[in-house]
């Protein structure tokens, strides 16, 4: 069961990859984690690793540069093995479109990014829960 | 031209003062159009009128110059018939047989008949009438004589008596025929004067009609160009109107853009912020100094205020935009779900809300959910402390007269009135309309929080409505909310 935690993130802003990794760290949960820019890189990466399994889930942004979140999504859950690895939105934006057109285009969750680093870390805490201890995915 | 081309705001104002300048008031033109019309339809029964009296007078000159020609007919009659009374006369001299005296006398007896009705015919001009009489005189005569020559016998008589027979009658008949030729000649005259006078009349009223009709038509052409420059001004207003709209949705969209920005872009740096003090605060816990801790409090608290503004005034923005779907709101459902939404809040305090029964309203239900959450959660933040809040929810309906500060075009209109009162610490009256702007507020932040947007949220929602909200207190008392919501649903 070891090498299937891989748990990846794209997000062009560095200081949220650096604060969910942060978070993931201070709650003591030591998954192999990779980080991505934008939504090509995370697709390449994906598309390039033939052991998709490994994945356990991913930690999306909806606003980057060249893919945004909504291209990725759409990439994925078009894509009969990808479709499979569970998708947390995780964006700023509260806007009802965004959370419904990310619904639409197949998220599993769709999370606000917390406004403090507490929360942040409460919201990492939960969500690792849910998807690496209580969720059976593919 | 180009140049002109180039500058649309040239074009806009130009025909626009060129209006005002030229323009009556409302009220002036509508009495200008009125007046207009007003005359012309009177000089167009004037001119109906005139052509109708033309009519009369006309019939009336035709049936004189019948009448003429009658009297003209008849005098020509009694002329023929003297004549064959003088013809069978003389007949009768010569010849003295009976064919002859009964001619004459036969053609005699008829005049009398003729001049009667020539008296009659008369009758209107008493000096032909006088002449008709004096012709009637010397008839009398004329007929005594005939009639005796009729009686005598003719060959008893010598050649001188029968020429002094012939002389006498000669004369006699010149006598009648030159009064018949008098009367000939006045009725003539008449006749003459009357088709000349009749001529006149016919003239002058025909004159008189074109500068009528001429006038009618010139008052009709002012209102028309009246009413076209009215129609061209509505016209201008119109696509002036069309521009503010245009204006309107341009500024709406460049506020739901503004509203983007402040949700995205400028949270995004204030959780950084937060973050960041956040991540100091407990990961270097150890290294901090007391007063460092306090500063990066500090930070955070400041970070975390903003946030609240920030998301208030989203709230706000989006609560500036009234969606598209109306439907019909009670507004008892919508207490209930309030009363769901804010349970925790009540268990808290101990509040006891009681309501009327509240009316169905044209609206937006989410908007009016908020409205009523937000006024009901304001009564319990501002309790007052020891005292349970009670709040009494009233409803009532409301002529908009009756209503201060309302728009002239719903004077008339009926309203809905909700008076929502509570028990808690009021505010002074001339806070009454502070509290409805926007992030203002009357206690300081330490001793109730929120932003000051809750009551600006509902003033616009009930402006969203076409309605009105407005607040009276007393401090330390109590504070009273009045909602006014149209009856009527098309004014939504």
């Amino acid at each position: 069961m070891e090498e299937f935690n891989i748990i990846l993130m794209a997000d062009d802003d560095a200081d949220d990859r650096f604060l969910v990794q942060a978070a993931f760290e201070d709650n003591d949960i030591h998954h192999e984690m990779m980080f991505f820019e934008d939504g090509e890189q995370l697709l390449e990466h994906l598309n390039a690793t033939p052991i998709e399994g490994k994945t356990r889930f991913i930690l999306l942004d909806l606003n980057m540069p060249k893919k945004d979140g909504r291209e990725v999504l759409r990439a994925l859950k078009s894509d009969k093995m990808l479709s499979k690895i569970p998708v947390i939105v995780f964006s700023t934006s509260k806007a009802p479109d965004d959370i419904l057109s990310s619904y639409e285009l197949g998220a599993n969750s769709y999370v606000v990014k917390p406004s403090s680093y507490e929360h942040l870390k409460e919201v990492v805490k939960k969500i690792s829960d849910f998807w690496l201890n209580t969720a059976i995915t593919p | 031209m180009e140049n002109l081309r180039q500058h649309p705001t040239y074009m806009n104002i130009s025909p626009e003062r060129h209006f005002l300048k030229r323009s009556l008031s409302e009220e002036q033109l509508s009495w200008a159009i009125r007046f207009l019309f007003g005359i012309s339809v009177f000089l167009i029964v004037i001119l109906s009128i005139s052509y109708h009296s033309i009519n009369q007078e006309l019939i009336f000159y035709s049936e004189k110059v019948d009448h003429t020609h009658e009297v003209l007919d008849n005098v020509q009659d009694i002329r023929t018939r003297l004549y064959q009374v003088t013809y069978y006369g003389r007949g009768y001299l010569v010849m003295i047989d009976s064919v002859n005296r009964r001619n004459m006398l036969e053609r005699l007896a008829s005049v009398p008949h003729r001049i009667d009705y020539l008296s009659e015919l008369t009758q209107d001009s008493p000096t032909q009438h006088a002449k008709v009489d004096s012709l009637r005189h010397y008839f009398a005569l004329y007929e005594k004589s005939v009639v005796n020559f009729g009686m005598s016998d003719p060959a008893k008589l010598d050649l001188s008596s029968k020429l002094t027979l012939l002389r006498n009658g000669t004369s006699k008949t010149e006598n009648l025929n030159e009064i018949l030729d008098r009367i000939a000649s006045v009725e003539n005259k008449l006749m003459q004067e009357r088709i000349i006078s009749r001529d006149n009349y016919k003239q002058q009223i025909f004159r008189f009609n074109w500068v009528i009709m001429g006038v009618a038509l010139a008052f009709l052409l002012c209102s028309f160009l009246l009413l076209e420059r009215e129609l061209k001004r509505t016209k201008g207003y119109r696509i002036e109107l069309e521009n503010q709209v245009e204006n309107l949705n341009r500024s709406n969209a460049e506020l739901e853009q503004f509203a983007y920005v402040a949700s995205h872009d400028l949270q995004e740096p204030l959780r950084k912020i937060r973050s960041f003090a956040d991540l100091l605060k407990t990961k270097n816990k150890d290294n901090l100094t007391e007063e460092s801790k306090q500063i990066v409090g500090k930070i955070i608290k400041s970070a975390s205020r903003m946030q609240l503004l920030i998301d208030d005034l989203l709230a706000f923005s989006r609560s500036i935009d009234s969606p598209r779907e109306i439907e019909q709101v009670d507004l008892n459902d919508i207490l209930r779900d309030v009363r769901a939404n804010i349970k925790g809040k009540m268990q808290e305090h101990n509040a006891d809300i009681r309501s009327d029964t509240l009316p169905t309203v044209t609206g937006y239900g989410n908007q009016l959910t908020q409205l009523f959450e937000n006024i009901l959660s304001n009564s319990l933040k501002y309790c007052k402390p020891g005292l349970c809040p009670e709040i009494v929810i009233t409803s009532s309906e409301i002529s908009g007269s009756s209503i201060a500060g309302i728009r002239e075009s719903q004077l008339e209109d009926i309203f809905h009135q909700i008076v929502i009162k509570d028990n808690g610490i009021g505010f002074r009256n001339e806070y009454a309309e502070k509290i409805f702007v926007i992030f203002q507020r009357l206690h300081g932040q330490d001793d109730y929080q929120g932003s000051g947007i809750g009551l600006a949220i509902c003033r616009k929602v009930v402006a969203n409505h076409n309605g009105y909200i407005m607040a009276d207190g007393e401090e330390g008392k109590g504070a009273r909310f009045y909602i006014y919501l149209p009856q009527n649903s098309s004014t939504v």
